[in-house]
């Protein structure tokens, strides 16, 4: 195809030889154009998000993609061996071979929320040595998301708090029942994220949803086999390609469920480990919500 | 068309030998049901009593018409209307026409002659839906012509008026299949049955309900053909009013939220979003392409011609499963940022599918033009709208005044356009946003609303939508 990107050629590094901190330099760098909060962007962190204009860059959905496209055009790996999943199989895992592009395959890339995330990526995908000095100052997708959630909802109290300083009359008085609402869902946040074990059992539940989604398509494919070999002792070759076909696409829907059900086990699984760095992010959006909470009982008193 | 004595034959043999079976298959039905799978009827007594008195007050024929989300829901509907206590009205023991060719070849030969039998002892008379020749029309002329003889002899038959499985998990009202409506002016003092069933978690249509799922069930009696009623649609569209008023009520009662909406806009001329198309060669960047579309999407974006076109046609594939995710997480089903992929659109057909759930959404493009793309996806709760029927979901779009956050113009925005559509409104300020796990909801009074609330912005433009039903 003609495309040709349009940007400044950049020189791509071999990411077994820099420092986690020099590829997390990049990868900010490497999302300069996307971000829509340049202020949260000059200060971005490996633990900033890449999403949301509270405390993320601003990264609009739409550009997602392009984050990912962007650290593969910055590094170099050397596992670039394309092996087949299977004997025929149009699928492939990436093997060590000659030193060549980075590849983020389909799906591996739906926890990378940070630059630290992706640097994470890179590392359980093996194109990056390990470093625990830099990954146990990695706040893991499991928080990412959830102190995100604080600051959304912190954010929503405060611009009530200020719009009801401004109303008078009945208007105030149903605002202020609004307020009451949003001051008890940052309550029971404030809590939840408080209580390791209640917030872990809130993230295997949607764990388990999605166990039960990928259970459920089995059994749909398991419908359909047995309808292939029900059709197979009969010589309706019509229909017995056509349930090829629905095989194949319920097979697709059951790779796609698993990856799915990859993300949310493993933020399950995460939602168990609070690490120093992200006992002090929780410490700290707790100490934001209790804040905004004292503004809050004061605007209903 | 007229039976012909085999026929008439074979279905008073099966009618004979199913009432030997209905004992020990109901038995069958409630161990597996509750000890296999372990499924619950919450509302079980109160529904029953409830249709038990118009149902022991009706003596004619009667159409058992319920929504369709799993392959088990006769039995699953069966279980649910009929107690132990009522086994011997057999006259309301239904008669079912499950599809030839999903039921009638299953697995090896065993298997396929056990699902034969149990199929023939609870009253099953194979039903082929596809097929145009005339072997198939014949033998789907039969069929009706077997249930309009039981009917006129008083017994009931099953039907599932929407035909198949709704793979959005909702029933649409404003989209009625008429065949029950034709087949119901054949019998005129038949009632229609219209059950709607439900597990508390059934998200959306899969082959089995999960295990230890929990159903609820509302129902109602209705006339089947009320005086005046000769349209088969007329009549067809009133079984769908009823068992969406059901599913109205099952939705009031549930904590699902029942609006599943989402919107999307998308700046043609944004610089992040132009840069993957290069406007000299009118070609798009293959490897974002290839990030966002399946490949079904890229063979039918092959078919537009290179250029803007084909730019703005692949925008509509980002723009259509954006909002598709929106919707989607509304409804409790969570899809990872950027996952484009899994949401498969088919932009003629203007549908979405969710490829791990098998979900199935409407989409609607509002906005088209040179600067700008909007399109509205609804997965449940209201109609999506098209050229003749207005649709329950509102939007707007605009441009995003500068210097100005985009995020907060939205939502500001957005909460005007509420509290304007609405005469129980008087100002914005009752209103305001909260936030349930990166969802807008919107609150009024203290309450969250169940409105499927829906911000985007993108570039110059933001855009919101919100669906009234």
């Amino acid at each position: 195809m003609a495309f040709k990107r349009k940007e400044a050629t950049i020189e791509a590094t071999d990411l077994n030889a820099i420092t986690p901190e020099d590829a997390e330099k990049r990868i900010i760098a490497g999302v300069r154009k996307y971000a829509t909060n340049e202020a949260n962007w000059s200060q971005a962190d490996a633990n900033t998000p890449f999403l949301g204009h509270i405390i993320g860059m601003g990264i609009e959905s739409s550009n997602l993609a392009d984050i990912t496209m962007s650290i593969e055009r910055q590094f170099l790996t050397k596992k670039t061996k394309r092996v087949p999943l299977s004997e025929g199989s149009s699928e492939f895992k990436l093997e060590d071979g000659e030193l060549g592009k980075l590849r983020i395959l389909e799906g591996q890339d739906a926890t990378a929320a940070t630059p630290g995330l992706s640097i994470k990526m890179l590392v359980d995908l093996g194109h990056m040595p390990k470093n625990e000095a830099y990954l146990s100052k990695v706040v893991s997708f499991a928080y990412v998301t959830s102190v995100g959630e604080g600051y959304r909802t912190n954010d929503a109290l405060k611009k009530l708090v200020a719009r009801i300083e401004k109303l008078a009359g009945p208007e105030k008085d149903e605002a202020k029942a609004n307020l009451k609402a949003l001051c008890d869902q940052a309550k029971a946040y404030e809590a939840l994220i408080g209580d390791a074990a209640a917030f872990t059992a809130s993230r295997q539940k949607i764990s388990q949803n999605d166990k039960a989604a990928y259970d459920s398509l089995r059994q749909e494919l398991s419908v359909i086999e047995d309808k292939i070999k029900g059709v197979s002792a009969t010589n309706d070759a019509e229909r017995l390609a056509s349930l090829r076909a629905e095989e194949a696409e319920v097979r697709t829907r059951l790779r796609m469920s698993a990856q799915k059900l990859a993300v949310s086990s493993a933020v399950a699984r995460e939602a168990a480990e609070r690490t120093p760095v992200i006992q002090a992010k929780i410490e700290e959006i707790r100490a934001i919500v209790r804040q905004s909470l004292q503004e809050a009982e004061r605007a209903l008193a | 068309m007229t039976l012909d004595v085999w026929d008439v034959a074979s279905l008073r043999l099966q009618r004979w030998l199913s009432l030997l079976a209905t004992y020990p298959l109901y038995a069958f039905i409630r161990v597996v049901f509750r000890w296999r799978f372990g499924y619950r009827f919450s509302n079980a007594r109160e529904f029953q009593e409830k249709i038990w008195k118009e149902l022991d007050a009706h003596d004619g024929p009667l159409f058992w018409a319920a929504n369709h989300l799993t392959l088990i829901d006769s039995f699953l509907v069966f279980a649910a209307v009929v107690p132990w206590r009522k086994l011997h009205r057999t006259r309301l023991i239904p008669w079912s026409t499950p599809e030839y060719r999903n039921y009638y070849h299953l697995g090896s030969w065993p298997k396929k002659i056990s699902v034969r039998a149990l199929m023939y002892l609870c009253r099953c008379i194979p039903f082929l839906r596809e097929g145009e020749d005339e072997a198939s029309e014949r033998w789907r002329k039969n069929v009706f012509a077997k249930c309009e003889w039981l009917l006129k002899r008083g017994e009931s038959v099953f039907m599932y008026p929407e035909a198949s499985r709704a793979r959005s998990g909702w029933l649409e009202r404003h989209r009625p299949k008429d065949f029950l409506g034709r087949l119901a002016l054949e019998v005129p003092d038949a009632k229609f049955l219209c059950v709607y069933v439900r597990g508390e978690s059934q998200l959306y249509t899969t082959a089995m309900p999960r295990r230890g799922e929990t159903f609820r069930s509302y129902g109602r009696l209705i006339p089947a053909v009320l005086p005046g009623e000769t349209a088969p649609r007329a009549v067809a569209q009133r079984l769908f009013d009823e068992l969406a008023e059901l599913q109205e009520e099952w939705f009031a009662a549930s904590p699902l939220p029942k609006n599943c909406g989402g919107n999307d806009v998308l700046d043609l001329k944004s610089p992040a979003l132009a840069e993957h198309f290069d406007a000299a060669s009118g070609e798009m960047d293959p490897e974002w392409a290839a990030r966002h579309l399946t490949g079904r999407e890229m063979k039918s974006l092959e078919a537009v011609a290179p250029g803007f076109a084909r730019f703005a046609e692949a925008c509509k594939f980002i723009a259509a499963k954006e909002a598709a995710h929106k919707a989607l997480a509304q409804s409790g089903i969570q899809t990872p940022s950027g996952a484009f992929r899994m949401l498969e659109a088919d932009l003629f057909r203007k549908r979405i599918v969710h490829l791990p759930t098998g979900a199935r959404f409407d989409i609607r493009f509002t906005h088209e033009d040179e600067d700008k793309i909007h399109c509205v996806a609804v997965l449940r709760g209201g109609f999506i709208g098209d050229d003749e029927t207005p649709g329950d979901v509102l939007w707007e779009v605009a441009e995003v005044p500068a210097g100005q956050d985009a995020h907060d113009f939205a939502r500001g925005k957005c909460l005007e356009f509420i509290a304007k559509s609405s005469d129980e409104i008087p100002s914005p300020a009752l209103l305001a946003f909260a936030d349930e796990g990166g969802i807008p909801k919107v609150l009024l009074r203290g309450k969250v609303q169940d409105w499927g609330v829906s911000l985007s912005h993108s570039g110059r433009y933001a855009a919101w939508s919100f669906m009234i039903s």
